[in-house]
């Protein structure tokens, strides 16, 4: 199965550092007199155009990391560190799993973001600094000049090393993927081959984040969803569409509904999407009310379960469940529920309620039909 | 549908930016090396404070042949100059503060102050000092008569106008500075003219008793030079006079060397004409911060004929069986071996060594004792650290192609000074020429300089350096980065230490440590894929 992965900047990114990074090499190693190959004055002049090129690149790519948040990347972390050793000590002749998995927004394992961190923001800017210092800090630059270029070149130098070091590593190391090819396949078009069990993973992990974000944005403020109401118009004006309902009607109508209930039990506020699920006329009727109506005496042995776990601290993405509406009729949902935190307390429970009762029906439909066809060519066969 | 084409457009845009964005890098490298890489000896130098050849105009307002005064039967040459004086009225002024004419500089030298020597009493590890020995010397000084202390250089008739303006080439200058016999005065005064080549040549080119002997950077065959010999004389080329570079006005030649002058002023610099910034590349144009241009410019000298480059007076003497001088030629037919001077090397087509220098020069006095061995008759000043700040100079050592000239000659061992020996004189006056005893030579040059002589003497190794600036080869044959820029041996600048040099210098531990991390790794990463492939086949069985 195949996930895309890099986006075109990162891909274009990372092929134009390879190709600069191994013309530095390959020059820089000819002018510290280790072989020579291009000329020592091509060299030079190769060597300086591409310092030159690779700042422009730098200069675009951390505009690129901030804007996007992929910086968050490679925050480091040392969970999962000994892990992802131990993998690549032993694990992985033994045919074993990767102990992390490849998502959208945690691509890298623990050893990655240490080692991407240390290139980005400790070798690359040593050799950037002393490069510059190389070509500009001498006399006749009286304002700030190095008494000679040892330091600098045995900086630069010890750099140089890593770089190369880090490459017969990193090469080697894209092997280890899916299969030998995928890594450098995913960086070449984006798109990486991984397990069943991986996609599944990261479906559910850019759910998740999806989830987490419109959450933040529902709850953070109102006039947010006013300017979204706005530019949708707007939008739909430039398109020549033309849409009647506002954006939160269309909110209040999709079938998201939103509860809190407190640490007894008791409803703290639900949103006019969870009012009309449930049937009830306005939300006065349900707040104060105790959570156990939501579901029948069966199913509410369950729910409980999870909203205790919930005021443990966890956050517990449901499957779908079954509701009991105000009139007594069921319909279907699914659920999420996050704990309430004020102080570092746990002093409640909330979350989103998507109705699947639609999708429910139209299955229903779906396999009745399906009956009905086999039943028809049954009958045909006879 | 309208989104459907929205979309298509905006995928277009996303891939038209990366592309144009991907393009922006490489076009830039393209260009950018373009433009730097351009052959320097294609284009046209950007030169200026120069007439070009096709430009000069040569032209004599005056035709000395028909003065009356010039026609006069001369009896003495200093006749002469007086019937120049006549009317050049004022031009005698000009000529006795000359050092042409006084052998004398007043100049700050380093580790002395501020001191009056010159080419009259400095000593060289050539024909070592001119004191006692002016008859000889003085057929290269610009005036008549001098043969001892006795010469009167406030009597304007002793200058001699003749061998700096004579066009006839028939000149010829003998003992004391007069000219032979047979010149004829009248036709060499009635055809003179602005100094050429030829003037200067004819002592500037026999320093250290012949052709290309001292400098190794000046000599005859660059009357009729060739490119390679030197670009700015070449005769097919721009065919230079001295004086197009030496700019003289009022008789004040500008260009010195430090084998006699201390001063960093009164140079001839190629910048003078050829700017600070003469190279289309501009990493190029930034050496010239360190770099001396005829470091460069000048990556051999001697390169028409032998110069010498060690003389050793302690062989000196020997004659053979019959009391004749002996004179011994090696297979190139340079005389190593002559009985007047001592032993010598030669060398042809020689590459220069290289010194910091910031324009200061030190002397070693004859009356200075001796604390180093080889002694440093002179001392270029300068090193990597030297940005100007410290020093008169002002501006930063630079590195400079030097003629190294080794020797030995006699000194004082007692005194442990250097000594004057008289070398020039009839048989008995204790000439060495004439008596071939180092004694005598040396007790008279002492007494004519009344320095204090113990009659103990020994010969010791002396270094002089003489900064090149001559024999200028074309571009296409200036140094390549990898004469510098290369390690040990390979590198000119092997030697010149204190300063770290990309391409001759690196960290061998460094350099070992990294092969080491680098193979390792490559091992390693070997070893680790053969187990996988290995483990793999195990696991699928």
């Amino acid at each position: 199965m195949k996930i895309y992965i890099y986006k075109g900047f990162e891909r274009f990114w990372h092929w134009t550092q390879v190709l600069l990074i191994i013309t530095l090499a390959l020059t820089g190693f000819e002018i510290h007199s280790s072989y020579s190959l291009f000329g020592f004055q091509t060299a030079v002049q190769i060597h300086g155009i591409s310092a030159w090129a690779y700042l422009v690149l730098i200069v675009f790519s951390v505009f690129w990391h901030f804007t996007s948040g992929e910086w968050r990347q490679y925050k480091p972390t040392i969970k999962l560190l000994i892990e992802q050793i131990e993998y690549y000590i032993t694990g992985i002749f033994k045919g074993a799993e990767h102990p992390t998995r490849k998502l959208v927004y945690n691509k890298f394992n623990p050893l990655q973001r240490l080692t991407y961190l240390g290139l980005n923001i400790l070798v690359i800017p040593v050799m950037g600094i002393t490069g510059f210092a190389y070509m500009f800090l001498n006399y006749p630059n009286t304002a700030f000049e190095l008494k000679g270029l040892d330091i600098v070149g045995l900086i630069h130098t010890i750099g140089a090393f890593s770089v190369v070091t880090f490459i017969i590593a990193h090469v080697y190391l894209t092997t280890t993927g899916h299969k030998p090819l995928s890594a450098i396949m995913a960086m070449l078009t984006g798109w990486e081959e991984v397990g069943k069990d991986d996609a599944r993973a990261m479906l559910v992990n850019e759910m998740e984040v999806a989830l987490k974000i419109t959450k933040t944005r529902l709850k953070t403020d109102e006039n947010k969803s006013e300017l979204l109401d706005d530019a949708l118009i707007e939008t739909e004006k430039i398109m020549g569409m033309k849409k009647e309902e506002k954006f939160q009607n269309v909110i209040a109508k999709s079938g998201a509904g939103y509860f809190r209930i407190n640490k007894m039990g008791y409803y703290g506020a639900v949103n006019d999407a969870w009012v009309r699920l449930y049937k009830y006329d306005s939300p006065e009727e349900i707040i104060g009310k105790h959570y156990s109506l939501s579901r029948t005496k069966e199913d509410f042995a369950e729910l409980e379960k999870s909203f205790n776990r919930v005021l443990e601290g966890e956050t517990i993405p449901h499957g779908e469940v079954r509701r009991i509406c105000k009139d007594g009729s069921c319909g279907f949902h699914t659920v999420t529920m996050t704990p309430v935190v004020m102080n570092g307390q746990v002093v409640g429970v909330e979350g989103f309620i998507l109705d699947t009762t639609v999708r429910r029906l139209a299955e229903k439909e779906l396999l009745e039909n399906k009956i009905l066809m086999e039943e028809l060519l049954k009958k045909k066969g006879k | 549908m309208e989104i459907k084409s929205f979309k298509k457009i905006d995928f277009f845009m996303k891939k038209s930016v990366s592309t144009l964005l991907f393009f922006f890098v490489f076009q830039w490298i393209a260009f950018s090396q373009q433009a730097d890489s351009s052959v320097p000896h294609s284009t046209k130098l950007s030169i200026e404070n120069y007439i070009f050849k096709a430009d000069r105009k040569i032209s004599s307002p005056v035709d000395h042949n028909k003065f009356t005064i010039l026609q006069q039967d001369f009896k003495r040459p200093q006749d002469v100059t007086l019937a120049c004086l006549s009317c050049h009225n004022e031009r005698h002024s000009e000529l006795m503060v000359n050092n042409h004419f006084t052998w004398d500089r007043k100049e700050k030298i380093l580790n002395h102050g501020t001191i009056s020597v010159g080419k009259k009493n400095i000593l060289n590890n050539f024909c070592i000092g001119v004191e006692s020995n002016e008859a000889m010397c003085s057929k290269c000084h610009a005036g008549y008569g001098w043969v001892d202390t006795t010469f009167n250089f406030q009597a304007k008739e002793n200058i001699d106008c003749l061998v700096c303006h004579d066009k006839t080439g028939t000149y010829v200058k003998g003992a004391g500075g007069m000219p032979t016999p047979q010149t004829d005065l009248n036709l060499v005064a009635q055809n003179v003219g602005h100094s050429s080549s030829e003037n200067c040549g004819a002592c500037h080119f026999k320093g250290g008793g012949g052709n290309n002997v001292k400098h190794g950077d000046m000599e005859k065959a660059m009357l009729n030079a060739d490119r390679n010999l030197d670009v700015h004389m070449a005769k097919e080329g721009e065919d230079m006079n001295c004086t197009e570079c030496h700019v003289t006005v009022d008789h004040n030649i500008t260009g010195k060397l430090y084998a006699l002058s201390s001063e960093n002023n009164d140079r001839v610099t190629c910048e003078q004409c050829h700017t600070e910034a003469p190279h289309k590349n501009k990493i190029l144009n930034k050496h010239t911060d360190r770099v001396a241009c005829q470091t460069c410019h000048i990556p051999t000298y001697a390169k028409a004929n032998p110069t010498k480059t060690f003389w050793d007076w302690s062989t000196a003497g020997k004659l053979d069986e019959n009391g004749k001088l002996i004179e011994i030629k090696d297979s190139l037919g340079d005389v190593i071996y002559f009985s007047k001077k001592g032993s010598f090397h030669w060398g042809r087509n020689l590459k220069p060594e290289y010194r910091w220098f910031n324009g200061l020069a030190g002397h070693h006095l004859v009356t200075d004792n001796i604390d180093t061995i080889p002694v440093q008759l002179n001392t270029l000043d300068g090193s990597y650290g030297d940005k100007g700040a410290n020093t008169r100079s002002l501006a930063p050592s630079k590195i400079w192609p030097v003629k190294i000239m080794r020797g030995k000659q006699p000194y004082d061992t007692e005194y442990n000074t250097l000594l004057q020996p008289k070398v020039v004189g009839k048989k008995g006056s204790g000439a060495f020429w004439a008596d071939f005893d180092w004694s005598k030579s040396l007790e008279k040059g002492s007494e004519y300089i009344h320095q204090p002589f113990s009659g103990k003497f020994g010969f010791v190794e002396t270094e002089m350096y003489w900064p090149l600036n001559h024999q200028v080869a074309p571009a296409d044959q200036a140094l390549r980065c990898t004469d510098c820029h290369a390690r040990g041996d390979e590198s000119r600048l092997s030697e010149l230490d204190g300063f770290y040099l990309p391409g001759r210098d690196q960290y061998n531990w460094l350099d070992y440590l990294g092969i080491i991390m680098l193979v390792s790794t490559f091992v390693g990463v070997l070893i680790h894929g053969g187990l996988r492939i290995f483990f793999r086949k195990n696991i699928s069985h």
